[in-house]
């Protein structure tokens, strides 16, 4: 906060402290969200990842205040949305919610476009209070649209519409008031996988070139990988974890979050399909271990490193390389064949490198 | 033709085209009343259908106090039998037409009679479009008024005119009822002037312009909601 210099670079589009979201039906009471705190820097890409019914919805709802939560201080862009730290609430006024929600576009899972009105039309609902005059308005529209690529369905209906291009009109309708946030929750959860890629695109170049802070809720850690700077992951109505996308990747903490991103990860899938085979059989020399690399500091030198100055016989059984942030990431299942000594020193010697090393039970993947 | 007509339809040519008993005014008063309460009855019932929707508990406008008003009245005037209504609101309707009697005193409980099965059906309507559409409008800060012309209203429009149909035909119904109140018209002409003087041919063809009557508010009604739907195209 004190360093200025970098102030522009780390200024907070959304600050939410300590948000608490309860439903009341009938005799219990559900806590959706309990005590979230959660920052957003301008011009991020923020991904929200969790099971369904983990409260990202809902979370995501207070941020334009269209869920208005039971306890905490929401600030977005500076205004106080929403405020209720000792039992006293405090809202934005309705008018002026209306106005900053203008700001804050939204996209949804099942598009919620207005099925009885025209592409066009979609686009052109969300700016009927806007300064415009109606031809400017129409004007405006056709651009945003020729913006998402469908200038020429302007005048088709939304059931006309493939799934892909319905979610462009929602992101071009979203886009109507040039909002400085843009929140999808689960916007590429109901499409094919090249629709969700090329939406997921769209969102990140709108991103690169309008520096809209983009909120991307959603179920598929693909989505999250494909073009999130931070990620949050929530479990049970709160924030397990948050940190970078390559933090999060390689470091995970938090069980969930290793299971979320092995869900997505390759080495999962190797890991799965070794348990099938039964391919191999360790004996007692033997062991398996998973090296997890950033960038590219792993070569074949190092096995032979292995073999000469540890007298380890490393055999590779399965290897992956996925790019994040523009950074390759690798995971190498290794069976390493040696005294017991032999292969701790050898270990010590790859964590020396900054490969992450996690030994794989026998029972992982031999036993299931 | 036009001897046969009168060989098997010896009253309904009796009663001729005009005066007192004629077909005309017949036809004319059953269309009256239809129009009339149709107007007064269908605003009425827009107001309570999209009052309930608003204010229930997951509308924009949660108020359990209005809703609860107009789930009672709109229940309490559904529960009343057409034939009681009319001799229940007698006092009412001379104070709002100056008579008791006549088509125009019809008017009060046809359209009394018929605005809470509307409302029921608005609501109903209205409830069918989809949250997500409602929220999404929110999201881009539209006000009550979008929500209520743009949202509900339109995205409804072809449930609305479905409901609008079937509320018209059962209108139509009423205003056979009416007839007890000296309202007139086809109901009337079917059993004051054919059923109560053995007269069959008449009341066969006052059912039948009845019928047809009912046949082109059908038509008509399905025609428009089907060009008027978007939704599934």
């Amino acid at each position: 906060m004190k360093v200025m210099g970098c102030s522009r670079m780390t200024e907070k589009i959304i600050e939410l402290d300590n948000i608490s979201v309860t439903f009341k039906q009938k005799d219990q009471t559900i806590e959706a969200v309990k005590n979230v705190s959660l920052d957003i820097n301008k011009g991020d890409v923020y991904g929200i990842v969790g099971y369904s019914g983990a409260g990202k919805s809902t979370l995501v709802r207070v941020i334009n205040l269209l869920q208005k939560p039971s306890s905490g201080k929401a600030v977005i862009n500076g205004d106080v949305f929403y405020e209720n730290i000792d039992g006293h609430e405090k809202i934005i006024e309705i008018n002026k919610l209306r106005k900053k929600r203008r700001k804050i576009g939204m996209i949804f899972q099942h598009f919620n476009l207005l099925n009885e009105q025209t592409v066009v039309q979609n686009v052109a609902f969300a700016l009927k209070h806007s300064s415009l005059k109606e031809k400017e308005i129409t004007k405006k529209s056709l651009d945003l649209l020729k913006l998402v690529g469908l200038e020429e369905r302007a005048n088709a209906y939304p059931s006309q519409l493939s799934g892909g291009q319905q979610q462009r009109v929602a992101i071009a309708r979203a886009l109507a008031n040039d909002p400085e946030i843009l929140i999808s929750d689960e916007g590429t959860s109901a499409l094919d996988p090249k629709n969700t890629i090329q939406i997921l695109d769209l969102l990140k170049r709108l991103n690169n070139e309008l520096g809209l802070t983009v909120v991307l809720i959603t179920h598929e850690m693909e989505a999250v990988k494909r073009i999130a700077d931070r990620v949050a992951v929530m479990e049970n109505g709160e924030i397990i974890e948050t940190g970078n996308l390559l933090d999060i990747f390689v470091h995970a903490k938090h069980k969930l979050t290793r299971e979320f991103v092995g869900t997505e990860s390759g080495s999962a899938k190797a890991l799965a399909t070794l348990k099938a085979a039964k391919l191999v059989q360790l004996d007692s020399d033997q062991e398996c271990i998973q090296l997890t690399y950033i960038g590219s500091s792993v070569s074949e030198s190092l096995i032979v490193k292995l073999y000469k100055d540890f007298d380890i016989i490393a055999s590779i059984i399965y290897g992956n390389i996925e790019i994040l942030q523009e950074t390759p990431v690798g995971a190498l299942f290794v069976i390493v064949k040696g005294s017991a000594e032999n292969r701790e020193k050898a270990i010590t010697f790859l964590k020396e490198q900054d490969i992450i090393v996690t030994k794989v039970e026998a029972g992982e993947i031999f036993n299931g | 033709m036009a001897e046969l007509f009168t060989k098997y339809f010896p009253n309904v040519v009796y009663q001729g085209w005009g005066g007192d008993g004629g077909w005309l005014p017949a036809i004319g008063q059953t269309l009256y009343m239809t129009f009339w309460s149709a107007i007064f009855g269908g605003i009425l019932g827009l107001i309570f259908g999209i009052g309930l929707v608003l204010t229930d508990s997951d509308g924009i406008l949660p108020n359990r106090g209005t809703f609860s008003f107009f789930d009672k009245v709109v229940s309490f005037f559904r529960a009343i039998p057409f034939i009681i209504l009319l001799a229940f609101i007698a006092p009412v309707t001379q104070k709002i037409v100056g008579t008791q009697i006549g088509t125009t005193a019809a008017l009060v409980p046809l359209s009394l009679g018929v605005f809470p099965f509307y409302a029921r059906q608005v609501q109903v309507a209205l409830a069918s479009v989809d949250h997500g559409i409602i929220e999404a409008a929110q999201s881009l800060g539209a006000t009550f008024s979008d929500i209520i012309f743009d949202v509900y209203l339109r995205e409804a429009r072809s449930e609305l005119i479905r409901v609008t149909t079937v509320t018209l035909i059962s209108l139509i119904g009423l205003t056979a009822m009416a007839g007890a109140i000296g309202a007139g018209g086809l109901g009337n002409m079917a059993i004051a002037y054919g059923y109560n003087r053995f007269a069959n041919d008449t009341t066969f063809i006052a059912t039948l312009l009845v019928l047809i009557f009912v046949l082109l508010v059908q038509l008509i009604g399905d025609f428009l909601a089907r060009i008027l739907n978007h939704k599934n195209s």
